[in-house]
């Protein structure tokens, strides 16, 4: 990961890392609306998976649901991620050599190119997967957003 | 120091608090089990919130999504309530002794206490109002009430284990 360390230096000096580490509260302050936007999205994946898997408002199309559940999702996620990113500029060296860190980063990455192409395509379409289709997209997308979660808790343990 | 009961003292220095809190896996396997049934307990219910509200899922009866729900809120519930006390046992006395904690406590109450009420007396007449795009002022309080206990009892929850106060 060494050609990405400048990037990490650069996030590590900033102002806005500077002033969380100044501070007692913000880091909590801004890691719980971290927690609180990343419980939104994950139920709402959720719901979408157990709808693939056909196990959740069958009588609704699934191309319904997504768009129910769309606004909430796209704005969640972009809380997680400026708020993520807030937090990681206040330890961007401490993620820089850790090993959930790194992990979480690739499952994130891998969930976000996942859901936005082949799952996207599904969900948004409007027509119904194959039952065997649908529940595979639904289990990979239940084990990368999984990862993202238990690599985030393994950097505050390891 | 203030006075710690003695059961809460028990359990803080039980065999069983011990393992838990000086293990190196139990205690984060715990933890995280934890974090998880949160997201799928608040994460699922929050979206019945929202429909109570009339901000999300309009086109589906409010019963229909209540009924679907439920089952995976419970489920998460259980598994968040049985490691939840499992954490509690490991770190009694800092826990007892938490305004944090306390406060995290009043708020689980409350969030109960609501949805008890929703359960057996708001819920009653559901079938006026189960097709509403927006429901009712008794059950629009009944869903910010509960986005907003949840979201304190996730707050309180956190700051207990930042030992912030």
């Amino acid at each position: 990961m060494h050609y990405l360390l400048p990037f990490f230096k650069w996030s590590d000096s900033m102002w806005m890392g500077e002033t969380i580490r100044g501070s007692r509260l913000y880091f909590p302050i801004i890691e719980t609306f971290h927690l609180l936007a990343l419980t939104l999205l994950f139920g709402a994946i959720l719901m979408l998976n157990l709808r693939l898997c056909g196990l959740f408002m069958k009588n609704l199309p699934i191309q319904q649901v997504t768009r129910d559940l769309a606004p909430w999702t796209i704005w969640s996620l972009v809380v997680i991620l400026a708020s993520g990113y807030m937090l990681f500029t206040s330890e961007a060296m401490k993620c820089y050599a850790s090993v959930p860190f790194q992990v979480k980063m690739l499952f994130l990455f891998t969930a976000i190119a996942f859901h936005f192409t082949v799952y996207r395509k599904v969900t948004r379409s409007d027509r119904e997967p194959k039952r065997v289709w649908g529940v595979t997209l639904a289990v990979i997308s239940v084990l990368l957003w999984l990862g993202v979660g238990l690599g985030g808790r393994g950097i505050g343990f390891l | 120091m203030q006075e710690v009961p003695a059961v809460i003292q028990w359990m803080q220095n039980s065999d069983f608090g011990t393992g838990i809190r000086e293990s190196v896996w139990t205690f984060p396997v715990v933890e995280t089990t934890h974090v998880l049934a949160l997201a799928i307990s608040v994460g699922v219910l929050i979206w019945f919130d929202l429909r109570l509200l009339g901000w999300g899922m309009k086109h589906q009866p409010i019963s229909q999504i209540h009924k679907q729900i439920m089952p995976y809120a419970m489920f998460g519930f259980i598994i968040m309530f049985i490691t939840g006390v499992l954490l509690f046992w490991s770190e009694a006395e800092k826990c007892y002794l938490s305004g944090f904690f306390r406060a995290k406590v009043l708020f689980l109450f409350l969030a109960g206490f609501n949805a008890i009420i929703f359960e057996f007396k708001t819920k009653k007449t559901i079938e006026e109002w189960d097709k509403y795009p927006i429901p009712p002022a008794k059950a629009r309080i009944a869903g910010w009430l509960s986005i907003l206990s949840w979201a304190a009892v996730i707050i309180a929850g956190r700051a207990t284990a930042y030992n912030l106060f």
